[in-house]
């Protein structure tokens, strides 16, 4: 009995990978848990398990190739005669062809496509006509705008629906990029951008084009918080745990996105709607040796300080090992990212939509402040950070208030000792 | 000696849906094996259902009419009843179909095989047919095998005196007195040909009304008037004992509430509905689900649980309808082509064609009640209607029933002559989402039945000046 391993469905958005690295060769034995291939994808690398115990018979791709979903990889002769395999049918160009009884005993014998279920419901207003239109399109009825007698869905709104789509996704608008022969003043060479970088740019630039965004510079006095913070990081360190500023600033975050939710919200795609999250999970902006990735901490409302710091540094390691899983990269509701490691005194970040808000935090100094009620210049650790928003979503007013609410968080002790 | 080929697309079942998804497919560009059991193309529908009744069923209905022209001042002599011509006739009809399908096929390079088709394995099939066996390699397969009359268990089956559907279709001789077991749309359908050609035809049902589960005021037009033409009409009665004499007659035995009711037959029919023909088919050589009624389970797209096999028409539940199956049929042969096809309907019609007929789509109002699904009524009673009264019609019913929100219709439900062809608009109705106001305001021709939809909305809209209504 052969199994055929296909591409996997990798989630949303993730229609396909590069091969980076390919483990095992014709008549290598695995079993079901070993990694037969190693891919990098738009978001994140990952292992494809070999799901069988046998012997590899064929390999049909090679490092560095680009596969998609559904594509054949490898197939294995299964030695465990008894495991039955039921495997989805999937589709690709390559399959929709093979119409002739198969020659060999395979377990998926003829595939043909699927069509997402993205036809009608029974209160979707739409005749038979469109929804078969729709079914073809794999447009979902539920999300279009009926613009016929009563709000029905006209085949005209299914033509604008895709107009509209094609005019967003055509996204980046094509940089005049003349080509320029640089070796012509001086020795040049030619480094690969890698899979993650190309994304993060498509990705960067859409939202650069598509948000007004406004950014709001402010500083906060973590005299106090240092010293908190110095104070928990040997406790922390006896379990083994890093203690940063990142995980302090999170859970501030996740306090200031409850007081003033349009922070921690999504316009709707109409634009009619505000989106208002009721859950705080903050993605955090990871540099890597292949590029800038945003794993997600989920509900950090509901985390202390150590609880985020460990979730931190297993989440860091992981990213810059590609180990990060698809679903860890979404469903962020707000973004932080700290260059405070590094240096700079302020800097402006990009919204990563489809949130509407970003902060970045900056190196923190110690600066002399003048003290009013003592007449005394006093040292101080402050720390200066930015506040990028969404200007359709947030106006400069909230902003400003939300900066000062950040230091005023910040200075109050009692939010960060568990 | 066993023959084996190999075929990239087959079809089992040549009736209504499996012609069909035959066709689609060989017109989407597959190389099509038809196989049938029978020699003739068709299915039960064509030869030993639909349409064979239909063509007695017009014979009784003129003669009926005929008959009520007296009480305008025409009167024919007692009719003289041929029934070989008869017969002769209605197969005259059905061979003439027969012909169509098979130039149909031979036009499309469909191949037509006759032979009993069972399965082998998911890719397999094997036909047998007079020629020998046939072994057959596919890529893809669509099963309408169809469905068969059930029997009683008890009953027994070879008498020549009891008889299904397909027998009585095939008018061997009109029996004095029909016992008619079940009051489903097939035994009112033949009992009434039979009782039109002079035949003293009765009817047992087990539940409580005929027709069960169609709404009982759709329903009580027809009784009425089978009422008159049937000898007796039990229901919540239920046939205990069937017993051959020497003679050929049959003995019933009928228990109710009222007691035992012992009764001498000419000929019984039974018609307590249609059992898949799930098991002429090996299915359990695939990886093929059937349900525990013997029906094949299907997805949207017709697909079974098997990859490259599709299942349709009866053979995958009710309704047992042959434009359902035709609907399937193209589902399934789109979608195994690589099209984006489902079967995506929000209503499939149901017609008794009986005299009067009753027919009806989407939601009924025992559908309604029974899953508390709210609606609201817009009646018109075709007492009312010009038309029916000019053609002696005195009873008839239409009415839509609209969502109490949108006020679009969610069902449609008719009954007098000429149902069966009106229940269209409704269907096209719901389909579309129409609502009250939209049928309302469309302009029905006047005198007509099919006005009596308008006019329905119109009832319920209180714009209707064709009766009057007391102010709600």
């Amino acid at each position: 009995m052969i199994k055929k391993i296909h591409l996997p469905d990798l989630g949303e958005g993730i229609e396909s990978a590069e091969v980076s690295e390919v483990v095992v060769g014709p008549g290598d034995t695995v079993t079901a848990e070993d990694t037969i291939l190693v891919l990098e994808s738009d978001k994140a690398s990952m292992e494809i398990p070999a799901e069988v115990n046998g012997t590899v018979t064929d390999v049909s791709v090679s490092s560095g190739d680009e596969v998609k979903t559904g594509q054949l990889l490898i197939k294995i002769e299964i030695s465990d005669s008894t495991e039955t395999v039921k495997e989805e049918p999937v589709l690709s160009e390559e399959e929709k062809q093979i119409v002739k009884p198969p020659e060999e005993k395979t377990q998926d014998v003829t595939l043909y496509p699927i069509t997402k279920d993205t036809a009608s419901t029974d209160n979707v207003f739409a005749s038979p006509g469109v929804r078969r239109l729709a079914r073809e399109l794999g447009i979902n009825l539920q999300i279009i705008k009926g613009t016929g007698p009563k709000k029905r869905i006209t085949k005209d709104d299914l033509n604008g629906y895709i107009k509209l789509q094609m005019a967003i996704s055509a996204g980046p608008i094509p940089a005049t990029q003349p080509v320029i022969d640089f070796s012509q003043w001086g020795d040049v060479e030619a480094k690969k951008l890698t899979k993650i970088k190309q994304t993060a740019g498509d990705r960067l630039q859409q939202a650069w084009q598509l948000i007004p965004h406004v950014t709001q510079f402010d500083a906060a006095d973590i005299t106090d918080l240092d010293a908190l913070r110095k104070e928990m990081k040997k406790t922390g360190a006896e379990k083994g745990i890093k203690v940063t500023f990142l995980p302090f600033m999170m859970k501030a975050l996740s306090i200031i996105l409850k007081e003033m939710p349009e922070f921690n919200s999504s316009l709707s795609h109409t634009k009619q709607n505000l989106i208002l999250k009721n859950y705080y999970h903050l993605g955090v902006a990871v540099d890597t040796p292949s590029g800038l990735t945003v794993p997600v901490v989920r509900d950090v409302d509901k985390k202390s300080v150590f609880e985020l710091s460990a979730e931190l540094m297993d989440m860091s390691a992981r990213a810059r090992n590609k180990k990060l899983k698809p679903d860890e990269l979404k469903g962020g509701t707000f973004t932080i990212s700290s260059l405070g490691g590094i240096g700079g005194t302020g800097f402006s970040p990009i919204v990563n939509p489809p949130e509407v808000a970003i902060m970045g935090i900056s190196r923190s100094a110690w600066k002399q402040v003048y003290d009013k009620e003592s007449s005394e210049f006093l040292a101080k650790f402050i720390m200066p950070f930015s506040l990028s928003y969404d200007h359709r979503v947030i106006d400069g007013a909230a902003a400003a208030a939300f900066t000062s609410r950040f230091a005023d968080i910040l200075s109050d002790l009692d939010h960060f000792k568990d | 000696m066993e023959k084996s080929r190999q075929t990239e697309f087959v079809v089992i079942g040549a009736g209504p849906g499996g012609y069909a998804a035959a066709f689609r497919a060989a017109d989407l560009g597959k190389k099509v094996l038809l196989i049938d059991r029978d020699p003739e193309l068709g299915g039960v529908c064509l030869n030993r259902g639909c349409i064979p009744s239909k063509a007695l069923l017009h014979i009784s209905k003129v003669m009926d009419e005929s008959t009520n022209l007296e009480k305008m001042g025409v009167k024919y002599g007692r009719p003289d009843i041929d029934i070989n011509k008869m017969r002769d006739h209605k197969n005259t009809i059905v061979s003439q179909l027969n012909k169509g399908i098979t130039k149909m096929a031979n036009a499309r390079k469909v191949e037509v095989v006759q032979g009993l088709a069972s399965f082998v394995s998911n890719t397999e099939l094997k036909i047998k047919t007079e020629a020998g066996n046939v072994s057959v390699t596919f890529g893809q397969c669509i099963i309408a095998g169809g469905s068969t009359s059930a029997l009683i268990p008890d009953v027994p089956t070879e008498h020549p005196s009891i008889i299904t559907s397909r027998i009585a279709l095939d008018l061997e001789d009109i029996p004095e007195r029909l016992l008619v077991i079940g009051g489903g749309f097939i035994g009112l359908e033949i009992g009434q040909v039979y009782a039109t050609l002079g035949a003293k035809v009765s009817v047992v049902e087990y539940l409580p009304n005929l027709l069960p589960g169609t709404d009982s005021d759709l329903v009580k037009p027809l009784q009425r008037k089978l009422k008159k033409q049937f000898e007796f009409i039990k229901v919540s009665s239920k046939v205990t004992k069937v017993e051959p004499n020497k003679d050929g007659t049959i003995t019933v035995t009928i228990k109710n509430e009222k007691g035992l009711n012992i009764e001498v037959f000419d000929k019984v029919l039974v018609s307590v509905g249609r059992k898949p023909n799930t098991g002429l088919l090996n299915i359990e050589a695939t990886d093929v689900k059937v349900n525990k009624n013997g029906f094949i389970q299907t997805d949207e797209y017709q697909r079974t649980s098997v990859n490259n096999i599709f299942a349709i028409g009866d053979i995958i539940g009710h309704p047992m309808l042959a434009h359902k199956a035709t609907h399937e049929g193209k589902v399934a042969a789109e979608v195994a082509s690589g099209h984006p096809a489902a079967f995506d309907v929000r209503a499939i019609p149901s017609v008794v064609y009986t005299d009067p007929e009753v027919a009806w789509a989407g939601l009924t109002e025992t559908n309604a009640k029974e899953n508390k699904i709210p609606y609201e009524k817009g009646e018109f009673p075709w007492s009312a209607s010009g038309k029916a009264v000019a053609m002696g019609i005195n009873q008839g019913k239409t009415k839509i029933l609209f969502d109490p929100e949108t006020k679009r219709v969610l069902g449609v439900g008719i009954v007098g002559p000429g149902a069966g062809d009106m229940i269209s608009e409704g269907v096209l109705a719901i389909e579309m989402g129409a609502d009250a106001e939209d049928i309302g305001l469309t302009v029905h021709p006047h005198p007509t039945l099919s006005e009596t939809v308008g006019l329905a909305s119109e009832v319920f809209t209180g714009t209707i000046t064709d009766l009057y209504l007391q102010k709600r």
